[in-house]
């Protein structure tokens, strides 16, 4: 049970660092429109203009 | 949902019904397409041929059929530095940034298919929509690329461009939200963070743990709980002691008390090894209500920063004579006495009078009506209405900033400032809430203290934390979240607040007339033929006549395909248009005008309605008969209305007797007609005096200090900015009978929020003398809290 004591701040730093991350995104403008963002997935590079041909 | 439209009745661009005689059509995927008129042909065609289809299996709802108001000319305006450094920034060598608002956006797609097409252009370096905000940001270099060129590609794909000059109130909210989202964010992790070791010291409860490592993970959570409690509920202690030391006891008094209390017990109980912790709960009930709260504002921030202001009402630049001819200047340095060209189809930069030329001018915006009026010398028009034809100088007599638009602006603030403020019932409740709490905790702090001391300070505590008003806190906001995503669904953004609850108590239902019960735009609802051509060939020439004039009239032919090439076209400002087919001399126009010009002087076939007549070679040809016609849904929304008790009422501006006919067609209760915005404004003041509560919908700029003084205000989707950015909700899409849905919500809603206060009241009510007997262990009430505010939540959700 020990290992809880390394284990533990271990933990915490990965949550620091992922606390980190999400602000940068944040500011970053990541977050500011999320309804494009949620569609973006069905929008992909086959799409592009110019090879319409190859997506099917 | 994907949205497509198979059928070959109704447009496959934006999904309207196709006109009986229309026959066009565009390639798309390989397939012909049924077109609604050559505004949709165009921009479905620019969209197959730029290699872009697929945008038309991506989209989740039809497109906005296209206009084409603005000009090549005008948006060469915004070529000229001084009238784009408002929102064109210099970012590096050789490259620009522009920031623009984008009118008729409906979904993700349309966002894919704007950047894809600019960044095929040549020059463009980086394009990001915003499908909230409905704004771009596009880099280019303007070396190669005019910026009037973006302009001119997004009118051609259907949108409507506007520069967007941000102000320091918009920026300033854009900042608000990124600080509300980092505070949600942090708050969310360290939830989870505290709910995992929550579970083990929960578990330790059951089945033992060493004190040893109990106390490890209760300082662990102290650490994350700080940070939560110091980061992201720091806005609710700054706003209940900011209302406190008004004098006022708000909901968020009762939260930071909660939230403050629990932590301070929470952190005495690590630091002395004794008693219960609340680390999770206290990270829990912070992040859900600053949910409730990111979510609402996100709904209304897209609205806000639209909120129009003078300048973008007006065009960007102004012709003006000078000794040496004409020059263009930027309209913010214009100065009485000034003598400015008016060209046709052109917005009218200040107030001012007319000293040469003729034409008609369309001052719908000031007057609702949508019949152009007619100008000759001497007469005064306004800044901000629109030169449907002819041309024209005038001297200007006030400058922006004095003109009839500015006064109409200012008459809008009062009535915003005016606007009724509903009490908040949940504020009311947690005022007194929290005395009686905080009364009662006092006294049972007491009487432990005299009875047993070694115990007060842990019962108190559980009267505390089973009091918490979290449940109550979550009741309103969770249940409002929820009927906003289901009304966004039906096609209904909410704005306002308030609207919600006050729409229960609405008693009266105003519609505005033109472009909202009706269509705001002419159509030919009957052909009658006098001469020897039949009605197809007349409809024909008639397409062709009024294909070269700008009036609105115009656009009641815009759906027929134009064959005939005319010669010497005249377009005779307010009269109509005259032209020369072979050796036929052609005249279409106002009865008056054509009669003139006829041999024969016949009257138009009825006297009521408007009517317009077709002659060739001084030889009557045809009657043809136009009106604004009704939206399809108006006469089922009204009885809708009417059956759920409503009184439904007509205010117009239109002095014709097509105000009172409408509304006899609808069955509407009372009519208003020919009333200006001043008095539509004190029609309202005046029943809201009486005590009656109205709901108003409507859609121009007269309408706005209206929509601003009303209870409950709706505007239509083409409503112009000004009178979306004063209304609580925004009718989508182009359906009236989302407001039936905004009655049902509102009944619903109130439905679960008094649901949710029962409960939560009940259950305090019923553990508040279970823990003031220390029958409650601290634990108990902490997993109590949750589960009823748990509850809470899950109620709220059936609304969605």
């Amino acid at each position: 049970m020990d290992s809880l004591y390394i284990l533990i701040p271990i933990a915490l730093v990965f949550c620091a660092v992922a606390i980190k991350l999400l602000l940068w995104a944040i500011d970053n403008g990541q977050y500011d429109d999320l309804d494009k963002e949620a569609s973006r997935i069905l929008m992909d590079d086959a799409d592009k203009p110019g090879d319409s041909q190859a997506r099917d | 949902m994907l949205m497509q439209v198979e059928t070959d009745s109704a447009c496959y661009h934006c999904g309207e019904p196709i006109p009986a005689d229309c026959n066009l059509s565009a390639e798309i995927d390989g397939a012909s397409r049924a077109m609604c008129c050559p505004g949709c042909q165009a921009v479905a065609r620019l969209i197959a041929d730029s290699g872009l289809d697929a945008f038309y299996r991506l989209r989740t709802s039809l497109n906005e059929t296209p206009s084409q108001q603005a000009t090549k000319e005008l948006y060469a305006l915004y070529d000229a530095p001084e009238n784009n450094q408002d929102f064109v920034t210099e970012t590096a060598a050789e490259e620009c940034r522009a920031q623009l608002l984008l009118g008729g956006i409906t979904c993700a797609a349309c966002t894919w298919l704007i950047e894809s097409a600019l960044l095929a252009t040549a020059g463009v370096s980086a394009a990001n929509v915003n499908l909230a905000q409905q704004s771009l940001v596009v880099s280019w270099d303007p070396q190669q690329l005019p910026l009037s060129e973006i302009f001119q590609k997004l009118a051609s794909l259907g949108y409507d461009p506007h520069p967007w000059a941000v102000s320091a109130g918009a920026e300033l909210l854009q900042r608000e939200q990124r600080g509300a989202l980092r505070e949600l964010a942090l708050a969310g992790i360290a939830m989870m963070q505290v709910g995992m070791f929550a579970i083990a010291l929960h578990a330790g409860d059951i089945q033992g743990i060493a004190a040893e490592y109990r106390s490890l993970m209760r300082w662990v959570s102290l650490i994350i709980a700080t940070v939560v409690v110091l980061y992201s509920a720091r806005s609710f202690f700054r706003n209940a002691w900011i209302n406190l030391r008004h004098g006022r006891l708000v909901m968020d008094l009762p939260v930071a008390l909660a939230i403050g209390l629990a932590y301070l017990a929470s952190a005495w109980a690590t630091l002395s090894q004794q008693g219960q912790v609340y680390f999770d709960s206290i990270a829990m009930f912070t992040f859900f209500l600053l949910l409730g709260r990111y979510l609402e504002r996100s709904v209304r921030q897209g609205e806000i920063l639209r909120q129009t202001d003078l300048q973008t009402l007006l065009p960007p630049a102004a012709t003006l004579k000078t000794e040496s001819g004409w020059a263009t200047i930027a309209s913010r340095s214009i100065e009485r006495g000034q003598v400015l060209l008016l060209k046709s189809g052109e917005v009218i930069p200040a107030d001012g009078i007319v000293l040469s030329g003729s034409g008609s001018v369309d001052e719908a915006a000031f007057t609702g009506e949508h019949f152009p009026r007619e100008l000759t010398r001497g007469d005064s028009v306004a800044a901000g209405t629109l030169l449907t034809e002819g041309g024209a100088e005038m001297e200007v007599t006030a400058d922006a900033a004095g003109s009839r638009l500015a006064s109409m602006l200012q008459l809008l603030g009062q009535a915003g400032g005016e606007k009724p403020q509903l009490a908040r019932v949940a504020d009311q409740v947690a005022a007194g809430f929290v005395g009686v709490v905080l009364c009662i905790a006092a006294a049972v702090a007491c009487y432990w203290y005299l009875q047993a001391p070694e115990r007060a300070l842990w019962i108190t505590l559980s009267v505390l934390v089973v009091t918490c008003p979290c449940a109550l806190a979550l009741a309103t906001p969770t249940a409002l979240t929820a009927a906003h995503a289901r009304l966004r669904r039906q096609g209904l953004l909410l704005t306002g607040e308030n609207l919600l609850e006050t729409l229960n108590h609405c008693s009266k239902v105003l519609f505005d007339k033109t472009g909202t019960l009706t269509q705001g735009k002419l159509q030919r609802i009957r052909l009658q033929t006098c001469g020897e051509l039949d009605a197809a060939d007349c409809l024909q020439l008639a397409a062709a006549l009024e294909v070269h004039s700008s009036h609105p009239i115009a656009a009641a032919f815009s759906d027929v395909e134009v064959t005939q090439q005319l010669l010497d076209v005249e377009v005779i400002p307010g009269q109509g248009v005259r032209a020369r087919l072979g050796d036929d001399q052609l005249l279409i126009g106002n009865p008056l005008f054509v009669r003139s010009k006829c041999a024969a002087a016949d009257q138009p076939p009825t006297s009521r309605g408007h009517w317009i007549a077709l002659a060739k070679n001084a030889q009557l040809l045809a009657w043809i008969e136009l009106a604004d016609s009704l939206r399809p849904d108006a006469e089922s929304l009204v009885q809708a209305l009417q059956a759920r008790g409503l009184a439904v009422e007509l205010l117009t501006g239109d002095h014709s007797d097509q105000g009172p006919l409408i509304a006899r067609k609808l069955g509407m209760d009372e009519v208003h007609s020919g009333i200006s915005p001043q008095q539509k404004l004190a029609y309202i003041q005046q029943l809201q005096a009486a005590g009656e509560c109205v709901a108003m919908v409507g859609d121009g700029l007269n309408d706005a200090p209206v929509l601003a003084a009303a209870d409950c205000a709706f505007a239509v989707n083409q409503a112009t900015d000004l009178a979306k950015s004063r209304a609580d909700a925004i009718l989508l899409g182009n359906k009236l009978h989302s407001l039936l849905a905004a009655f049902n919500t509102a009944h619903d809603s109130r439905r679960v929020i008094r649901q949710n206060m029962v409960w939560a009241l009940s259950y305090n009510l019923l553990a508040i003398p279970l823990a003031a007997s220390g029958l409650i262990p601290p634990w108990a009430a902490a997993i109590g809290m949750s589960a009823s505010s748990l509850l809470v939540v899950l109620n709220s959700l059936r609304l969605k």
